[in-house]
Parts: C-alpha cells; sequence; structure tokens
C-alpha cells in the first residue's frame, strides 16, 4: 500500500484545522527545540570527557588543587617527566583565566613555549584566519580558537583585553579537540610575567605518552617521582581531567537530560492531543472512507500519517532551529580554564527529525486503533 | 447595561468534563510551578551576588587585572598595613580599625580520607576583624577558629557546595584537605551572600596550608568618614604594589554580571516549557469551545451578547487556572522556597519574596486568560442561525 498517494488528503485534513494544525506545530516545534538543545550540551559533555583508545595525552596538575590560580609547578619538572619511560614529550603550560566560576563567557589564556607547540601540535588544528608566521613573530600574539573568535567578534590583527592581559590576535583556529575552541594560545613567557612572581611557574604539563596502553603507569610514575617534592603532582587523563574540573557542568547537563525527556513527552502529548481533537470531529468522515472501501488499517495508517507529518514538521523546525542557534551562538560552557562546546551538528538535526516521526506515529497509534475498530453504522448514529 | 450571564454557569459548565478540567488544573499548576522556580533560581542567585548593598560601604583592596574574580588575586601581605597608615577615616572601634587581610581560594575538600568524591569549596582564610567587616556574617554556634589548632568554621550552605549532609558539618565533625583533618569548632550564617556557602579558617593556617606566605588575596576596608576616592587614590599612587581599589557592591554586581548568561538560558528554558503549556491548553480549549458552538448560539438568541459570553468563557478558564495557580503556588512556597542550590564555587537558596510569587501568580492567571480569549472570540464569529444548525 502506497500511503504517499493519500499526501494530498492528510496535508488538506492539517489544513483545514489551521489553528490547530498551527499551535501542535508551534508546541512540537519548541519541545524539539528544547530537547535538540540538550542534545547538544549532552555531545559537548561526551566529546570532552569521554576517554577514547586514541588518547595518548595525560595533563600533570598540583595535587589537591582545582583552579589553575592555585596549580603551581615549577617549570624544570618537564626535564625529569621527559625522562620517564614512556613519555613521547611534555609540553609546560600556564593558564590563565578571566573567572574561575562556571558560565558561558569566560576567556582562557594557554601560555606555552611556541616552538614545541608548534612541533607537537600543528598538525592538529588549521589556520582560518591571520598566519603562524605571525603568532611566532610577536611576544604578545595569540592563536584563538574558532569558538571565541566568533563569540567575541574577534579577527587577525585585532586586539583584546581579557584577565587584565592584552593580547594581539595572530591568527584564528580550527580544531577537533574540543579544549582548543574557546582558549587562546600565547607565549608561556607572556602569560608568565602577567602574573605576579610567576615566571618559571607552569599550571600544567600536557604530557604525551607512546600508546594508550601506558597511560596508568606513566601517570603513577610522574606522580610517584614528585611524591616528595614541595609541590606534588597528581596526573589524569586529559579527558578525566576535563571530567574532574567540569563536575558541576556534568551536574547541570545531568539533569539538563530529564528536561529532554520532558520535551519528548510533551511532543507526544501535544501530537497525541491534536490527533484524538481531529479523530473526535471526524467519526463520521471515515465512516464515509470505510463505506466507500477504505479499509481499517488504511483509515488508522492516514490517522497515523497525520501525526507523523504534524510532528515531522514541528520537530524539524525545532531541531532546525536548536542547531542554527547552537552553530551561529558559538557557546562553550566554562570552568576553571576547561571548555565544553554547545556541539551542533547536522547529525543532531537528523537524530531530532527521526525522533520526532517515530513519535508522531507513537502519538497517532491510540486514536488510530480506535477510529479503525468504529462499526460503519454506529459512526453515522454517533453523528 | 450589559447583561452577563450568571457566575454560576462559568463554574457549573466546569464539572461538565472532568478530564479537561483535571488538565487544565495541572497545567496551570505545572506553569506556576516553574515560573516560581526560574524566577526563584534568578532571584537567588541575584541577591546572593548583590549583597552589601544595604550594608555599610566596604571597599575591596585587590591585585590589578582580578577584578573579575578575587580567587585569581594576589597581593602583598602588608598591604593592610600599609593602607591601614595611609587612609585615615576607615571605621575604628575599641581600637581596632575595620581593614580585614583575607585570602579566598577554591580548593578541593573531602568528607575524609577514605572519600574520593570530588568536591571544592571557597576556603576563606581570615582573621578576628573580618567578623567586623563583614557585618552580616553571624556564628549560629561554636566560636572563631583558633590559629595553629587545625580548626575551621563553616557556613549554612557549606554542606550543600560540597554535596555533603548537613549534619555531616556538625560541631565537632572534621573536613579534609591539604593531607590533614580539620576541626568544624562553629558554624555561621551570612544570609544572601556568598560567604553563606563558604569555610572559613585562620589566614596563617591558610596561607601555610597554600603555600603563599607573602601574598593574600585582598584587603577589605570599612569606610567611616573616608571616602571611595580615598582608596582609590592609595591604590593608583602605589604602583609598586600592583592594586586596585573597587567598591565590594560593585565587584559582586559584575560576578552577577559575568552569570547573566546563565540566567537567561534558566528563563527562557522556563518561558519555552510554558508556552508550550499554553499553547497544548489552547488547542484544547480551542476543541472545547468549539464543540459548544450550538449552546453559545442559543444563549445569543435569549439576548445575551457577545462580550458577555466571551466574559463567562473566559470565568471559566480563569476559575480552572487560579484553582492551579494557588496550587502551584501552595507547592511552591512548600517546596522550593529556601532550597539550596549548589551551582559554580557555591551554593544559595532560591527565594520566592513577593516579587517572584507576584511573577508565578501572574504567569498561571496568564495562561487561564491567553487560553480561553481567542477559542472564545474564534466561536462566535458565526452568526446566530448558522451556530443554532451546527452540531
Amino acid at each position: 500500500m502506497n500511503i504517499l498517494k493519500f499526501f494530498p488528503y492528510i496535508a488538506k485534513q492539517a489544513w483545514r484545522h489551521r489553528v490547530r494544525s498551527g499551535l501542535t506545530l508551534a508546541g512540537i516545534a519548541i519541545a524539539m527545540f528544547l530537547f535538540t538543545a540538550v542534545q547538544a550540551m549532552r555531545t559537548g559533555v561526551e566529546a570532552a570527557t569521554t576517554a577514547t583508545a586514541n588518547d595518548t595525552t595525560l595533563v600533570v596538575y598540583r595535587k589537591d588543587r582545582f583552579c589553575p590560580v592555585t596549580s603551581q609547578l615549577p617549570q624544570d619538572y618537564q626535564r625529569r617527566i621527559e625522562q620517564i619511560p614512556g613519555v613521547v614529550w611534555a609540553v609546560p603550560m600556564k593558564v590563565v583565566v578571566s573567572n574561575c566560576r562556571t558560565s558561558l563567557d569566560v576567556v582562557t589564556y594557554r601560555g606555552v613555549p611556541k616552538d614545541e607547540f608548534i612541533r607537537e601540535k600543528s598538525d592538529r588544528f588549521e589556520i582560518i584566519d591571520g598566519s603562524l608566521e605571525d603568532w611566532k613573530r610577536r611576544t604578545d600574539a595569540a592563536l584563538v580558537g574558532e569558538t571565541l573568535a566568533n563569540r567575541r567578534n574577534l579577527r587577525a590583527g585585532m586586539t583584546f583585553d581579557a584577565a587584565g592581559i592584552t593580547t594581539y590576535v595572530a591568527g584564528v583556529i580550527r580544531s577537533k579537540d574540543p579544549q582548543d575552541h574557546n582558549v587562546a594560545y600565547t607565549a608561556l613567557e607572556f602569560v608568565q610575567l602577567a602574573g605576579r612572581d610567576q615566571l618559571g611557574i607552569v599550571t600544567q604539563f600536557n604530557v604525551k605518552v607512546e600508546d594508550a596502553s601506558l597511560l596508568d603507569p606513566v601517570a603513577e610514575a610522574i606522580d610517584d617521582e614528585f611524591a616528595r617534592a614541595q609541590d606534588p603532582t597528581q596526573t589524569f587523563g586529559e579527558k578525566a581531567f576535563v571530567a574532574r574540573i567540569a563536575d558541576d557542568i556534568v551536574e547541570l547537563v545531568g539533569f539538563a537530560n530529564w528536561l529532554g525527556i520532558g520535551a519528548l513527552i510533551a511532543v507526544l502529548a501535544l501530537v497525541g492531543n491534536a490527533i484524538v481533537l481531529s479523530v473526535q470531529s471526524r467519526i463520521a468522515e471515515h465512516a464515509v472512507l470505510q463505506t466507500l472501501g477504505f479499509n481499517r488499517q488504511l483509515v488508522a495508517l492516514l490517522i497515523i500519517a497525520e501525526g507523523v507529518l504534524l510532528s515531522l514538521l514541528g520537530g524539524a523546525l525545532g531541531a532546525a532551529a536548536a542547531v542554527f542557534v547552537a552553530h551561529y551562538g558559538s557557546f562553550a560552557l566554562s570552568v576553571e580554564g576547561q571548555s565544553i562546546p554547545i556541539a551542533a551538528s547536522w547529525q543532531l538535526l537528523a537524530v531530532g527529525i527521526a525522533v520526532c516521526v517515530a513519535l508522531g506515529a507513537l502519538a497517532g497509534l491510540v486514536p488510530a486503533w480506535q477510529a479503525g475498530r468504529r462499526e460503519i453504522a454506529a459512526c453515522f448514529r454517533a453523528v | 447595561m450589559l447583561r452577563q450571564l450568571p457566575f454560576e454557569y462559568a463554574y457549573r459548565n466546569l464539572g461538565r468534563s472532568r478530564v479537561r478540567l483535571v488538565a487544565s488544573v495541572l497545567g496551570a499548576t505545572l506553569v506556576v510551578l516553574l515560573v516560581l522556580a526560574a524566577a526563584g533560581f534568578v532571584r537567588g542567585m541575584q541577591l546572593t551576588l548583590t549583597q552589601g548593598e544595604n550594608l555599610h560601604e566596604n571597599v575591596i583592596i585587590m591585585s590589578t587585572g582580578s577584578e573579575e574574580a578575587l580567587e585569581r588575586s594576589q597581593i602583598d601581605a602588608s598591604v593592610a598595613g600599609q593602607a591601614i597608615a595611609s587612609i585615615p577615616g576607615l571605621v575604628e572601634r575599641g581600637g581596632v580599625v575595620y581593614a580585614s587581610p583575607e585570602i579566598n581560594i577554591a580548593l578541593p575538600i573531602n568528607a575524609d580520607a577514605s572519600d574520593t568524591t570530588p568536591r571544592q569549596a571557597v576556603i576563606r582564610g581570615v582573621r578576628p576583624v573580618a567578623f567586623l567587616v563583614h557585618s552580616a556574617v553571624e556564628i549560629t554556634e561554636g566560636r572563631q577558629p583558633r590559629p595553629g589548632q587545625d580548626e575551621i568554621i563553616v557556613g549554612s550552605l557549606a554542606a550543600t557546595r560540597l554535596g555533603l549532609p548537613d549534619d555531616r558539618l556538625a560541631m565537632g565533625n572534621t573536613l579534609r584537605f591539604d593531607n590533614r583533618d580539620w576541626t568544624i569548632v562553629g558554624r555561621f550564617r551570612a544570609p544572601n551572600t556568598v560567604m553563606d556557602a563558604e569555610v572559613w579558617m585562620p589566614i596563617i593556617d591558610l596561607q601555610i596550608a597554600t603555600k603563599r606566605e607573602a601574598t593574600i588575596s585582598a584587603v577589605v576596608l570599612s569606610l567611616d568618614t573616608a571616602r571611595f576616592s580615598d582608596v582609590d587614590l592609595f591604590a593608583k599612587s602605589r604602583l609598586d604594589l600592583e592594586i586596585t581599589a573597587m567598591r565590594e557592591a560593585e565587584y559582586y554586581a559584575s560576578i552577577a554580571a559575568f552569570y547573566r548568561p546563565i540566567r537567561i538560558m534558566v528563563i527562557v528554558t522556563a518561558s519555552l516549557i510554558a508556552i508550550g503549556g499554553l499553547l497544548g491548553g489552547l488547542n484544547t480549549m480551542y476543541a472545547s469551545f468549539a464543540a459548544r458552538v450550538r449552546e453559545i448560539g442559543t444563549l445569543q438568541s435569549f439576548g445575551y451578547t457577545r462580550p458577555a459570553i466571551v466574559t463567562s468563557l473566559t470565568e471559566e478558564s480563569l476559575f480552572a487556572a487560579a484553582i492551579g495557580t494557588v496550587i502551584g503556588a501552595i507547592v511552591g512556597l512548600l517546596l522550593l522556597d529556601g532550597l539550596a542550590v549548589k551551582f559554580s564555587m557555591g551554593a544559595f537558596a532560591l527565594t520566592l519574596d513577593a516579587p517572584v510569587m507576584l511573577a508565578g501568580l501572574a504567569g498561571g492567571i496568564l495562561v487561564g486568560l491567553v487560553g480561553a480569549v481567542p477559542p472564545a472570540i474564534r466561536c462566535l464569529r458565526l452568526p446566530i442561525p448558522q451556530a443554532l444548525k451546527m452540531h
């Protein structure tokens, strides 16, 4: 049975009750906007905190510290870390954040030794504005992550000020690593000199190990090496480190997940309500259809298809709006120098639409079953 | 004179469909609860961060470039003494000048050595003068902590901040950080301030624990005859100290501004859910009133004017919404008011004060009003003869 040939009939039914259909579509669009926005947050959290088999980076932090301001390690730990078997390289990093609190507009500076940074990381990002040469040339130059650049309208050649540091934007970078999206990379000494007595002091070391299986043993070896030092260390896998810091955000997203489930229930209720109202007002019409030879399954299918149509249109509208807002808003939740991007993608839109189609069909099932099993004579008498 | 339908007509109609009545009441209750939760969140956060506006004027001296976050500030420990010596007109009582050197730092804290859950709170290292400068702070149990004894006192929302039950932070219990246990010797409250979620301890102990003996975060000054410009002049004239002066109220206002996107997100989310509920309600009302076109035509033929019928239908909807609004307001007051929320380096209590309650009540009534008027007007569009013929 080709249900598509009945599409004009289904569309006309929705059009006949324009106000009802309009209200239902608007309600579904709002609910799907919320659902997709929550999914975008969840995707961002997963990308930033879930370790994969390809992860080979450790973060060495000052033991018992959270905020970058309080994690202070001597820069000369680098040499000792690099001597530990299994370590490929260690990059010292000085992190300065405009605010340790959680919000959507935190600026994070990462001071890094330029040559080492280019050598070890330049293959992981592309420069979409400005040049790497410019960054190397100027002491106060910054490579700005795409999300931060979009949010603050930054372009190569501009200067910007945050956390009491003024920098020149030498380039804007695009990277797959979520932690590169919302930061400004500058020269290590430049960030160190911006603080009080901070020359020779770094916040953390990012350590590359030879193989993912070496993450735990190397982490243990590093912490053992500095266990009795004045500033003992605590070493984490990069994603685990973000998960530890972003505890508040993970909790927030966990709560938002319930909101997403609530939004789906709202879609179900809205479509169900519209279909029930529609079926109630068309009892006689369905009897006529059955008299004309439409079998019960076809009548039921037409009702389900109406639910799917409403759900599909409203869902596509809401999900597309959420993806659009997330994409062009360049939002990222930041906490203590770690960034959780609110990730917009076309896959998210596809998931939203697929979920809506399923919910539309589900919402139409009961009214369709009820309408399909009514006796023709009873239907005419009921009117 | 407009002939109105009796009020009984409206409320008796409510009983015609109990399912619809329950749905309308529940819908209004939900909208009111959402508005109260969102507005209470925003209000609680706002009140916590705009502290000090009704207290005597305090000024904070911090390091330049740290105006956005005190936790980032590091100034020379001698600044407090230099400020007292250089700025005449600070509050002085019984020979004590109201100048409080402090360290503000966010550190991981555990319940005990076996606790591996990551928890963190803002710890404030203080001297006794801090209790004079911060007049909102009131010790409710125990006493001030003594230096060198590994003692701390905790704010009334510190347990929420740490994700621990309140009785875990009872007097005599310990918390663990910097590899040792610290005994709770007092509890304090500082309602509607960030301090309520903090842990306080002697500044000297915190300096040793964090290995920053030579620096502090800030000096908080209470002004008597001195003005802000006097402190500002001191800060600007001492370029060697790299310090800046900021009114306490302004500092917390800037933190409040920092959280603005989060507040907007909360309001937008609650509004979207409320609008979704309203659209569902509108749909039901359209269907409900459309099924009563013949009845409405009959009322018109009895001489009732369109405005009178719209008023009666609106009364009907408003009555159901009002029941939901009252239920929502009572449930909100019982469950949400004062509910402690952990958020980003601190904690605050949801505040359901008069403006918030008014917003909740207005939201519920609006649902009844907006949900009824457009469908009522729509089903009155038909001419009376045609309406009477409708099935």
